[in-house]
């Protein structure tokens, strides 16, 4: 019997080809989003689980004192690791971070230039790190790896790239320092690569023992936020009793801190408001919105997972609708086939059987070509999302072979089914008679299926409109500088002395018109301290600032509306500074309308400390956004790269942009040429410095990498989803066309026309669309509402995008059914009145 | 007594009224009856035949098939019944599209869960008996409609039936192969299989030993 239901089964599959086709593509295309989907969630959620003592790691954050105090800042000062070592002993291990951004290295006695890198990911760690996180181990000794000063960690992939086969540990490299010196450290370890799940990315790990001097100076101590903690808890902490506890730390160490450094008692500098510290379980921070980043590796977009889970389970709805849609539409072919059997004596029962059989045969092949699919474009997707899923480990995970058979079943019992039981319970004289047919029911419901399925597609593709309308909107709004044509050349500050000359050099050539130094780019300036009104009586407030000269501001185009700006022929100039409007606003100076009467310029700011020197305010330029265009813009304070009275933090990495004449390089191979020209005078004056470079509109637009990736993504499921929709409705249209042939044949004996019978038999079905729409515009509304919100900045919701998106659901729902209307309306009457 | 129908009726609602598809039917069938349905279109000709072969529903009345009355018994029971005792031929002779000839035979041998080496011979049988032998491997679709009513008899017949209900059976072919089946019937008959044929055809009631004329629902 088995065997005669396979035989009948596979004999349909050929002869329906068509129906076949189109019902295991929906299945398979709906099955690879799908599972991709699945994959890319569970890699999001899945993030640093691999450490052994991870369920008792937590970071800790602590309030945003250089901006919202009730936002969470994930990083903290060095000092907060010292008192929670001292204060709670119900840390097992306390450790901390540093990360020392990008910086250039080569190995040891080995000078070819060919050996120097630019190494992005290093952090300084401290003794404990490896005992906190289980990043497997190749080489060395866990204990003492990180104890020395001056030694080093590096991963494999780094092992090979300085030292080829050889054993590195013991080996020397060195590390440029911004003078232009070299510094040695030793490779004590070697590491695993970093797993990509790991929240925490990096190539070297140096001791932080190294900067042991740094960390004794008590006035940075908890103003320094440039620290990761984290706690190892001991087992059976309780987290809630221990979070209380910790709230006391602040208050108790970071005075001494306040009290030199702002010149603030710790109240005053709180100003009343409580600065908090938060345990954040380690597999939290992947994943949240709050804090939104921090300085050492990446970190998910909560609402792109939610985004995709849900169109993940919207698509395998669409399809699994779409299958049963088809199956349940087709099974009415085959009634004749059941009258028959239950004639000749079947059972309801093994008529049931068989359907599903059926259903379930056609369920396991969409899934397994599915899965073959999800194979073969996951590189693709890798590359469009910036991941590295894969999922040849999962094929023998039991629990995924067990969903996947759950899966299969469960669709296919539910979309077999339902013609099983339909059609087995009528009479088999019915079915025979071909009443069946006429009076197949279930229409509403797969209408109700077919609006449910256009609904989700129209609202995908109106979200989808509205996150290109706004990328398109953020990359073209006025930024307040001219970010096209500007090349930025980096690792300036290696060059030393020699700056001058390179910039000289540049300046003689016409191809460029201006040339600035700066220690910060747009969109990347994120440095700020705190300054107030010159006076002990104005407020201290937070800043972000930039060091730059004259020239700079001129590279970028901004527009000064008072005052001037920096001129190097006045060497008092390098105590004055530049401020935007938002900062003048800020300061309570009053906004532009307002210079006249009462101009900021020759005005005083100062740094906080009680010995702070004024520094003449010199001229205010409009406002223009420096960082990302996702933030509105915030005060601005623009210093001479000279200023020694301000405290140059860290290593100042150094840029010098050039805005190119475009009337002269007006094709990427004059570009190149001119690029290679710099490169060349670069390598010249020193061969050690490595030679990058960038250009201002594409690190704008880098700002918006994530979103861009997100909206490719989306337009990719959103046009799956709309096939799956459309592949539904061509199968229905074929079902219905073969319904109504009768109807159809004697509207046209009486004399209906090509166009009335077409009209007639497309309206139904644009109906059903237009439906859709009326209910996916809200929807569609809401979502791009919220997604909105995330931007400063934000592209109006404009009625015309649901318009343009309507139609052209609903012309791609006349194109779908037009092949059936067409074949209806073209049919010779006689042929389809003599079928009965 | 093969079969007894005892005042059978069936009756549709339309308009709050009872229209009667068939009223106060009895019939008495005997094994080895060649019983000939006649009456014009809507006389209840093919209701009849479908209540005899237990596809349909009555209203009313009572109807014994060996002795068993059929309206009491579950429809597992009645669908064994029939599985057992009766053939079915139609006019449109429903064989399985996907089928071949061999294993639309094998279809009902299949329901009564004959062994794998029974189904063969049984199915050899027939094919020889029919002639078919070189078309078993067809489509239905392949056969002319005089040879795809020749498989539907044949099917009918491999459950060794006491009964062949016939509906039809030469209405959609030409006067030859209508004849030809005709004698099939006829040779069946002689063999003692009862059979009850609806037909619009004088010549084919000549092949019967019995004729039962029909008008609106009533014997005439």
């Amino acid at each position: 019997m088995i065997r005669n239901y396979f035989k009948i089964i596979w004999r349909s599959i050929i002869r329906e080809k068509q129906f076949t086709f189109l019902n295991i593509l929906g299945l398979t295309i709906g099955i690879t989003s799908c599972f991709i989907i699945g994959l890319y969630v569970y890699d999001e959620i899945t993030y640093d689980t691999f450490h052994e003592k991870g369920e008792r790691i937590y970071r800790i954050n602590q309030s945003h004192i250089w901006g919202d105090w009730n936002d969470q800042y994930a990083s903290t000062g060095p000092n907060v690791a010292v008192a929670l070592k001292k204060d709670t002993p119900e840390f097992e291990e306390i450790t901390r971070i540093l990360s020392v951004g990008a910086q250039t290295m080569r190995r040891k006695n080995n000078a070819k230039e060919a050996n120097i890198f630019k190494e992005e990911k290093s952090f300084l760690a401290e003794e404990n790190f490896l005992d906190v996180f289980s990043f497997e181990f190749v080489n060395g000794n866990v204990q003492t790896a990180l104890k020395e000063p001056m030694s080093m960690v590096i991963t494999e992939k780094t092992a090979v790239r300085y030292f080829g086969n050889e054993d590195p540990i013991g080996k020397q490299l060195e590390v440029r320092e911004t003078d232009g010196s070299w510094n040695t450290f030793t490779v004590t370890a070697v590491l695993a690569n970093v797993p990509n799940n790991s929240h925490l990315q990096f190539d070297i790990l140096i001791s932080l023992n190294t900067i042991k001097e740094r960390l004794q100076n008590d006035n940075w101590l908890w103003a320094w936020t440039g620290f990761s903690t984290y706690g190892v808890v001991k087992e059976g902490t309780n987290i809630e009793a221990l979070t209380n506890k910790i709230q006391l730390i602040p208050p108790k160490w970071a005075s001494l801190t306040t009290e030199r450094l702002f010149n603030q008692p710790y109240d005053e500098f709180t100003d009343g408001k409580e600065w908090k510290l938060y345990l954040q379980p380690l597999k939290e921070i992947y994943l949240s919105d709050s804090p939104g980043s921090h300085l050492f590796g990446p970190t998910g977009k909560p609402q792109f997972v939610k985004l995709f889970t849900a169109i993940g389970i919207l698509i395998l709805f669409l399809c699994s609708i779409n299958f049963m849609n088809l199956s349940t539409a087709r099974s009415s072919k085959r009634a004749k086939e059941v009258g028959i059997r239950k004639v000749l004596g079947s059972e309801r029962r093994s008529l049931i059987k068989q359907f599903v059989l059926e259903s379930t045969i056609f369920v396991a092949a969409g899934t397994l070509l599915g899965l073959l699919l999800a194979q073969l474009s996951l590189s693709g997707f890798n590359a469009i999302a910036d991941k590295q899923l894969s999922f040849i480990q999962l094929l023998i995970n039991p629990i995924f072979i067990g969903v996947i058979i759950l899966f299969i079943l469960l669709l296919g019992i539910i979309a077999g089914s339902y013609p099983a039981f339909y059609l087995s319970a009528f009479r088999p004289i019915e079915t025979l008679k071909g009443k069946v047919t006429s009076v197949f029911k279930g229409k509403n419901l797969r209408n109700g299926l077919v609006v449910f399925q256009f609904t989700i597609s129209i609202a995908l593709i109106i979200c989808a409109f509205f996150v290109q309308k706004q990328l398109a909107y953020t990359s073209s709004m006025d930024l307040g500088l001219v970010k096209n044509n500007v090349l930025q050349i980096h690792n300036i500050e290696q060059l030393g002395d020699k700056v001058e000359t390179l910039k000289a050099k540049l300046e003689a050539n016409a191809s460029f018109t201006h040339i600035g130094r700066s220690y910060g780019i747009p969109p990347n300036v994120w440095s700020g301290d705190k300054y107030r009104a010159f006076g002990p009586e104005n407020p201290a407030l937070h800043f972000t600032d930039v060091r730059t000269e004259g020239d700079f501001l001129d590279v970028l185009g901004v527009e000064f509306i008072a005052g001037r700006n920096f001129d190097p022929e006045r060497t008092p100039d390098k105590y004055g500074v530049v401020l935007n409007e938002e900062a003048v606003k800020v300061l309570g100076w009053g906004e532009k309308e307002n210079y006249a009467q009462d101009s900021p310029i020759g005005k005083y700011v100062a740094m906080t400390t009680e010995s702070a020197d004024k520094m003449e305010v010199l001229g205010v330029v409009k406002d223009f956004n420096f960082s990302s265009t996702k933030e509105k813009i915030g005060p601005l304070i623009i210093l001479h790269q000279d200023n020694d009275w301000v405290w140059n933090y860290g290593r100042g990495r150094t840029f010098l942009a050039a805005r190119i004449d475009p009337n002269i390089i007006n094709n990427s191979g004059d570009l190149q040429e001119l690029i290679e020209e710099v490169q060349e005078e670069m390598a010249q004056m020193d061969p050690s410095v490595l030679f990058e470079y960038s250009f201002m509109d594409q690190e704008f637009e880098e700002t918006f990498r994530s979103e861009q990736r997100m909206a490719t993504v989306l337009n990719i499921f959103t046009l799956l989803a709309l096939i799956i929709a459309c592949l539904g409705l061509f199968g229905l249209a074929a079902f219905s066309a073969e319904q109504r042939t009768k109807e159809l044949g004697i509207r046209k004996v009486l004399g209906a026309k090509f166009s009335e019978l077409a009209m007639l038999f497309s309206s139904e079905f644009t109906k059903l669309v237009l439906i859709s729409v009326l209910l996916a515009s809200p929807i569609a509304y809401l979502l791009v509402d919220e997604w909105l919100t995330d931007f400063a900045y934000r592209t109006p919701i404009d009625i015309w995008v649901f318009g343009v998106a309507s139609l052209l659901a609903v012309v791609v729902t006349i194109i779908t059914v037009s092949f059936q209307t067409i074949k209806v309306s073209r049919t010779n009457p006689i042929d389809s009145l003599r079928t009965e | 007594m093969l079969l007894q129908l005892n005042k059978i009726s069936k009756w549709v609602q339309s308009g709050g009224q009872k229209v009667f598809l068939l009223k106060d039917i009895d019939l008495w069938v005997h094994e080895g009856d060649f019983i000939s349905i006649m009456g014009p279109s809507g006389s209840g000709k093919s209701t009849l035949l479908n209540i005899i072969g237990m596809l349909d529903d009555f209203n009313e009345g009572e109807y014994a098939f060996l002795d068993e009355s059929v309206h009491t018994l579950k429809e597992k029971h009645r669908s064994n019944l029939y599985k057992q005792y009766i053939g079915f031929v139609f006019q449109s002779y429903h064989l399985i599209d996907e089928l071949t000839v061999k294993e639309n035979l094998e279809m009902p041998l299949l329901y009564k869960k004959h062994g794998g080496s029974e189904r063969k011979a049984l199915v050899a049988d027939m094919l020889d008996r029919f002639n078919i032998v070189g078309k078993k491997d067809l489509f239905p679709s392949q056969l002319s409609g005089g040879q795809q009513q020749l498989v539907g008899i044949a099917r009918a017949l491999i459950a060794n039936p006491k009964l062949i209900l016939a509906d039809e059976p030469t209405g959609n072919l030409n006067s030859k192969q209508g004849e030809e089946i005709m004698e099939i019937f006829k040779e069946l008959n002689n063999e003692g299989v009862t059979i009850i044929q609806v037909t619009h055809s004088e010549k084919n009631t000549s092949y019967g030993s019995r004729i039962i004329n029909l008008l609106d629902g009533e014997v005439v």
